[in-house]
């Protein structure tokens, strides 16, 4: 069954990464994964790492690797402010591996209840995430 | 006399294998530099988004919090230091002027009492500093001619931590803004404590009233989390984006100032191999003068 389509931008600091009508965007918040139809409540939410899938139609699924950012759903329209979106073929060259043991290190080095250990958690998670949409 | 021509033609020939290079770096250059215009042109709706948002959650939470990176330490023990600029050299004085500025400022500091903590965005800054004898805390390097945003939150979130741990009290940013490829210029900026006047200030030009005039609308508005934890994140991102900012016109200007120091040199280039062909052919010329004035000698010679 066909959905309403509703107009889906995904800016990222280096530009505009997507811009379209789409049926369906499939995210995850800081409470959890959401899925964002036509006609949704106008909402102002916080994204944590995840897979960004955006349903174009049921069987056509444009996927990103997103990375933190911000959604703001109003009048029919959805802005996902993101700092980073990659398609996953382009996972690859990014050295997530490597980065993730760097950010284990600095993680184990970074005294307790610091904000240097917040920010190695935070990268570490990140990297987590993106790892697995490239391997899986 | 037939050696001093054939150095001269070496020369000649050397000289325009240099001005080649140099031609092919300009021409690099000036395709690198329409890139990096087109990146700090791509940073905008981003960044003003950020801010219409900003806007919006601290309308709704009433104020924006005391996050810590927004509190003024009282006591300025130690500033930190950012100097962003290239990798590379042969970009004139690109490089130079942000040390320069960077290493009087932070004398500046430390006749106030303020122990200056240096940090190195790019290799030259990095190593001029250490040369210097005075060693970066830490040096990020590899990206500068092509900055991604992750590298300006790297950046930003170990300076950020720096503030909040305080290991440094207060945080200054060096690097070229970027005016046109003919002209970059030195600016200082200070990066930590955020002022609470750069997250709310308007921008005018934006044409953004559609939201602003619609108070009810925010009323129905959900948040998730709520504003206030909404804010906690936000904020930071203004740090990030002020470097990564920073980081693109620094890439831009770099790019503008290797073209005309390729170009200059090139054109330098042209001047040193016309003097040069000038100085070639005068002294073929004089060989010929002196074999002409030989065969007369000797005909002379011999008749007389």
């Amino acid at each position: 069954m066909a959905h309403d389509k509703f107009r889906a931008e995904i800016l990222t600091p280096e530009g505009e990464v997507f811009s379209d009508e789409v049926e369906m965007i499939s995210t995850r918040t800081t409470a959890g994964s959401i899925g964002v139809l036509a006609h949704h409540a106008p909402i102002l939410a916080m994204l944590e790492p995840t897979e960004l899938r955006l349903y174009k139609t049921e069987s056509e699924v444009v996927r990103y690797a997103q990375a933190e950012g911000y959604m703001q759903v109003a009048e029919n329209r959805a802005l996902l402010l993101v700092e980073e979106a990659h398609s996953p073929n382009e996972l690859g060259g990014l050295n997530l591996r490597e980065r993730l043991n760097q950010a284990e290190r600095e993680l184990e080095s970074a005294g307790e209840d610091t904000e240097r250990r917040r920010v190695a958690e935070r990268d570490k998670r990140r990297l987590e995430v993106f790892l697995g949409i490239s391997e899986g | 006399m037939a050696q001093s021509q054939r150095d001269v033609r070496n020369r000649i020939n050397a000289v325009k294998n240099i001005q080649k290079i140099t031609r092919a770096m300009e021409m690099v250059a000036a395709a690198r530099l329409r890139r990096a215009e087109q990146r700090i042109e791509a940073l905008r709706p981003y960044a003003s988004a950020i801010r219409r948002m900003t806007r919006q959650a601290a309308e709704a939470a009433g104020n924006v919090p005391q996050l810590p990176i927004l509190v003024e330490h009282e006591n300025v023990r130690s500033v930190g230091l950012l100097l962003v600029a290239g990798d590379r050299g042969l970009a004139g004085a690109f490089n130079s002027n942000i040390v320069r500025a960077g290493v009087a400022a932070g004398r500046q500091h430390d006749g106030e009492g303020h122990a200056p903590i240096y940090f190195a965005s790019g290799r030259r800054p990095a190593s001029s500093l250490t040369f210097r004898g005075v060693e970066p805390a830490e040096s990020f390097t590899g990206f500068t001619d092509r900055p991604a945003y992750a590298d300006a939150r790297r950046i930003a979130e170990r300076l950020m931590a720096a503030y909040v741990d305080e290991e440094v009290d207060r945080v200054e940013i060096f690097y070229n803004g970027y005016i046109s490829p003919l002209s970059q210029v030195v600016r200082r900026e200070t990066l930590l404590p955020l002022q609470q006047a750069t997250i709310l200030e308007e921008e005018r030009d934006e044409g953004e009233s559609e939201s602003s005039d619609h108070p009810e609308h925010r009323a129905l508005v959900e948040y998730e989390p709520d504003p206030e934890e909404i804010l906690g994140r936000l904020v930071p991102d203004y740090v990030e984006i002020s470097i990564f900012r920073a980081l693109l016109e620094s890439t831009a200007s770099e790019h503008g100032a290797r073209m005309t120091a390729m170009r200059n040199a090139s054109d330098n280039a042209g001047e040193l191999i016309t003097d040069l062909t000038l100085e070639m052919n005068r002294a073929r010329q004089a060989e010929i003068t002196q074999e002409i004035m030989e065969v007369v000698a000797g005909a002379e010679g011999l008749s007389g």
